[in-house]
This record gives C-alpha cells, structure tokens and sequence, in this order.
C-alpha cells in the first residue's frame, strides 16, 4: 500500500548539510499497526512527515495505493492528504475558535461536502469516539484526552488510508495516554492502518511492527 | 470548499477576534463614511447653486450695458468713450426675433419708501408686467404691474412681502398709497415670501412702472434686459439676435454683454463638480489608509494563524482555500465597513440637512457607487500580500513550533 523506495531528504541548516533520511526503502500494508522509534534527530519526524506528503524528498520514489505521487503538484497533494491521510499530532493542533464538532468535521468542509452528507457522518464520528456530550466544546474547554480524541475522530473523517500520528501521547499524562492509545488500537482492529511515532518504547512495544532508526536510516525492522 | 462553508469559516475567525474586527470595521467605515458626507456636502452646494439660478427664471438671458473683453485696443475711459447706454427702445427692437418669448427692461435704483409716518429705504425696480413671468414670481395678494406700452406709466406699484408687513404692519396694504421720492403709488399687488435668490431678496423690493422709474431716477438708460428664449434649443439663437438686434442700434458697435443663465450655470457646475471630486478623492485616501491597515493585520493574523494554516494544509487545503479563506476574511471586513460607512454617512447627510434644510445635501450616485466599490477593492488588493504569504506557508515548519 505504500511503498518508499531509496527516500532521502537533506535540510540545510545554518550552511550545513544534515541529512535527515538516507535511501530508506520501506514498505507498509493495508491493517498494519506500525511504530517509529528512535531518538530525536534519527529522522523519523521526517519520515512520517514524507509519508502525510507535507514534505518530499530529494531522491527516491514514493507509491501510495500504487500510485507514483513522488512528482504531484501542491495541489494535487494537498487533495491525495485530504482523501487518504489522517495526521494526530502531539499538540493536537485544534482550531481553538471552532467547538469539537466543527474541527471533526473541517476535512469535510475542506473536501466540499456537502452539509446534508456531513451530519450523519459526524453524528457517527461523536458516537464513536465518545464526544457526543462534548461536541459544542471548544478546545479551551476539553481535557487533553478529549482533545486527542477529537483529533483522532478529525483524522478518520474522510475515511482515510493510513492515520499517522507523531508522538500522540507526548503530552498527555501517562494514564490518558494509554487511552488515546487505545483509541488508536481499535482503528488499527477495524482494519485501519497506523503508524504511530514515538521515542517511547513502552507504547512502540504495542505495535505489531516496531522500526528503530537512527541517523537517518532505518536500523531495524521486527515484527510480532 | 462550498461557498458557504467559507464564509461561515471566515464569520468564525471575525467573531473570534471582535476587538480586531470592530476596528477594521471602524476604520472601513469612516472611509466610506467620509466619502459620502463629503460628496453630499459638495453635490449639495452644486444643486444649491442650480435651483438658485433655476429660480431667476428659465431659458434667462441677460443683457447689460457695456463689453468686457480683452482687446488691444485702449480702455474706453482712457480715450473718453463710455459705452453706450441701453435704452428701452433697445429693449422694445428685440421684439423682432423669433427665438424670443418675451422680455423684461429693468431699472433698479434706492429709494425711500413712505407710507403715513413710516418711511423705510428699499431698492426699487423699474419694470414691465413680463418680470413676473420671467423671474417666476408670485404674489400674495393683488395683481403684478398690469401689462401695456412701457413708455407710459400709472402711478401703481407691488411690494414685497416684508416691505408690506413693515410699513402696514397688519394693516391691509393693499389699495393703500406710498410715497416714493416725490411720486405717489397706489399699491396694487404685494409679493408672495420667496427669500433670498442669489444675494437679491425679493421680500425687500419695491417695483414700480419701467416709465415711473425712469422719472424717478432720472434716467434713460437700463440696468439691465432680462430676455426669455421660447426653448432651451432657443437660447443660443434668442442670444445671437440679441447681439445682432443691439449692434444694428448701436451704429455696428457691440457694446453690450450678453451673458445667458445656462453658461453662467455650467461654469458654476463644472467648478463645484472639480470641487467635490477632488474633496472626495482625498476622502477616499482615507480609504487606501483603511486598506492597509486590511493588509497589516492579515500579515499579523498569517504570523498568528501559522499553526492554524499548516494544519489546514495537512488536512487537505491547496494553497487556493487557503488564500480564499483570507480573501472571504478581507471581503466581508470590507463589506461591513461599506456598509456601516454607508449608514453613519446618511447620518451624517441628514445631519447637515437638519442644520441647512435650505441645501438639498444629497450624496451623488457614483459616490454611494464608488466609496463602497473602493472599500471591497482595496480590501481585495491588500489582502493578495498577505494570503499569498499564508498559502506558500511550509506546513512542517508551521506545525512543527508550540
């Protein structure tokens, strides 16, 4: 499903070369619950951030649902992140002004749907992920929990490829952590895919698939 | 994105910051505002002038004794020749051109006005029964001078209003005599209230038989002639006859001016059209002002909003929404702006009538047309900095800061 091969992506900072991926060749199949670990600086930001097509790389190919989307204009992009990817961010980055319910349904709004096919399936999204009573909160007024919650039920509103979610619990306490976290086991159960990146190893052990990078490469892959 | 869903996004970020948005809104507004309280001060002064002349009569020309132009040749006084008078016979030749309806000689001199023990100086007005219909006046009471051959006069006359009420009180004027200079005149009609037209107050004059005043005065010569031409299409041909008729008695000389009301009307339309325009123009600076103060506080909002921007484009936003979304922002900022400019403008327009009811203050159609156009379009222009700025926004930077 998705398929990178030979990524690698170089930053300029302050004049340097830092190479943040070298040739990484990697694989990932429909339903697969994959982890990304590694220290900060190991690249596996920019990894994740490649695969959500918010960055590209400077060489290598990259395939999504067997589609060459390495040389897509921004655009095209822009519309390929809205119908196949979901992102959940460790600051959940809520649009504060909006109540739950409307920044579930933004990627929606973006994509053009219309109102009358959008209130059924946010009717769903609230159920799902226990936002029913919270749904005319805004973020200032939801815990933290809810918040990710919320982010997640954002990112599974246009029924997307894979969810990719950078450090999800990276700032919530550990208790309501392992609850996101849970809530992002039960997609990967319905059959979504996930790919979760974290430095910690306890949640990366909870993953089906666990890749450990470091300096820019991926060192290993286990499974199981 | 449906167009609904982006005004409804862009109503969101405005409600969301109201401080922000009600200064926009007020500095929007007094833009448009100023435009239009200015226009209207200045059509108003222009219509003002219009009716002011409108009132002298219509179709008017007026002939007076005398050229000025510019020649090479030495000033009358200088090799002593004064121009010719304008007599009443002068008057009585421009009978021969068809392009006139009808003409009023006019003689205006001071005198003192006596009725039994009061006595009051007023201008007097020598003239034939025709001013009436030329000049539209009306009258209160009576009947204006009767018509005939103006080289003959009856001892009558017809005052004016506040002439009436000053020397007979409530009184009936009417049929009463007044003494002027050393004549006696039975007054006949008294004029109806018309106020100030032009500097001359119709209230405060006392009109007499052209041939009266001319024995008053001891005087041949006119003041002036006040000419109707039978149509407006009339008026340049009625001013050529004129000319021809004038020169013709005045042995080929053409030492008359003949100035027609449209002429003079145009050239004070013109004036005061100049005048409003570039007062608005300025007005319309504050505008511009207005629109970059629009493109400041988006460039703040793109600085703000970054976090906000990246994760639109993370969820799905080309560049294009993003740059829309400002502009719906911008618009309906403009929008408000126009629209509460327009209203405190009307307010202001009223105002002015409440304080003048004599000025028609009235906002001209471009204005109301253009001040609001001007708002949406700076607006617009202003914002394309900013939202382009926001669409080539890097979402991974953008997200990656707290």
């Amino acid at each position: 499903m998705i398929r990178l091969s030979g990524i690698a992506r170089t930053f300029l900072v302050g004049g340097e070369e830092v190479h943040a991926l070298r040739a990484v060749d990697l694989g990932i199949a429909h339903g697969e619950y994959l982890s990304i670990m590694g220290p900060s600086g190991s690249g596996k930001s920019t990894l994740l951030n490649i695969i959500g097509l918010l960055d590209r790389p400077d060489t290598g190919t990259y395939e999504l649902d067997a589609k060459n989307v390495t040389a897509l204009s921004d655009d095209e992009l822009a519309r390929v992140r809205r119908e196949k990817i979901g992102f959940v961010f460790q600051f959940f980055h809520l649009v504060p002004r909006l109540t739950a319910a409307q920044n579930i349904e933004l990627p929606m709004v973006l994509a053009g749907i219309d109102p009358a096919a959008r209130r059924p399936r946010l009717a769903r999204l609230l159920a799902e992920y226990g936002l029913e009573e919270r749904a005319g909160h805004r973020p200032d007024q939801l815990s933290g929990g809810q918040c990710q919650r919320v982010a997640i039920a954002r990112a599974m509103s246009m029924g997307p490829t894979v969810i990719l979610a950078d450090e999800p619990t990276g700032n919530l306490d550990r208790h309501t952590g392992q609850e996101v976290l849970g809530v992002l086991e039960r997609v990967h159960h319905n059959g979504g895919t996930v790919v979760v990146v974290t430095h910690d190893p306890e949640i990366g052990a909870r993953s089906q698939r666990r890749l450990r990078m470091l300096d820019g490469a991926v060192v290993a892959d286990e499974k199981g | 994105m449906r167009l609904a869903d982006l005004f409804d996004f862009a109503w969101q970020v405005l409600r969301s910051s109201i401080s922000r948005t009600l200064l926009i809104l007020l500095a929007m507004g007094i833009g448009v505002a100023a435009v239009v309280v200015v226009t209207s001060l200045g059509e108003g002064a222009r219509l003002y002038v219009a009716n002011q002349f409108g009132s002298l009569g219509t179709n008017l020309i007026i002939v007076l004794p005398g050229r000025s132009e510019t020649s090479g040749g030495m000033p009358g006084v200088l090799i002593g020749k004064t121009p010719r008078n304008l007599t009443l016979e002068d008057a009585l030749a421009l009978k021969r051109s068809h392009a006139i309806r009808r003409f009023a000689p006019l003689i205006i001199g001071a005198g003192d006005v006596r009725a039994g023990a009061l006595s009051r100086e007023t201008p007097v007005l020598g003239s034939t029964a025709e001013l009436m219909d030329i000049r539209h006046m009306e009258m209160a009471q009576g009947s204006f001078l009767p018509p005939g051959d103006p080289r003959h006069s009856q001892p009558v006359c017809v005052i004016g209003a506040k002439v009436a009420n000053e020397l007979f009180g409530s009184r009936p004027a009417l049929g009463e005599w007044v003494r002027i200079g050393d004549r006696r005149f039975r007054v006949i009609g008294i004029l109806a209230a018309q106020g100030q037209s032009l500097g001359f107050n119709t209230d405060e004059i006392v009109i007499v038989p052209l041939a009266a005043a001319q024995a008053l005065f001891n005087t041949e010569s006119l003041f002036r002639i006040l000419v109707e031409a039978k149509s407006r299409e009339q008026i340049a041909a009625a001013k050529a006859d004129v000319e021809e008729i004038v020169r013709l008695r005045h042995e080929g000389e053409r030492d008359v001016t003949v100035i027609t009301q449209d002429a003079v009307l145009a050239t004070f339309d013109r004036i005061l059209r100049a005048l409003t325009l570039t007062v608005a123009s300025i007005a319309a600076i504050s505008l511009a002002v207005a629109g970059i103060l629009i493109m400041n506080v988006m460039l703040i909002a793109v600085t703000q909003r970054r976090r906000e921007i990246g994760l639109l484009k993370a969820l799905g936003a080309t560049g294009r929404q993003i740059q829309l979304a400002f502009f719906t922002e911008a618009l309906l900022l403009a929008l408000g702006g126009a629209v509460a400019g327009l209203a405190v403008g009307e307010l202001g327009r009223s105002f002015a009538v409440q304080m003048y009811p004599a000025i028609p203050f009235q906002a001209p159609w471009w204005a109301l047309a253009a001040a609001p156009a001007t708002a949406l379009l700076t607006a617009v222009l202003f914002t394309v900095a900013p939202a382009r700025r926001a669409a080539r926004l890097d979402p991974v930077q953008a997200l990656s800061r707290r």
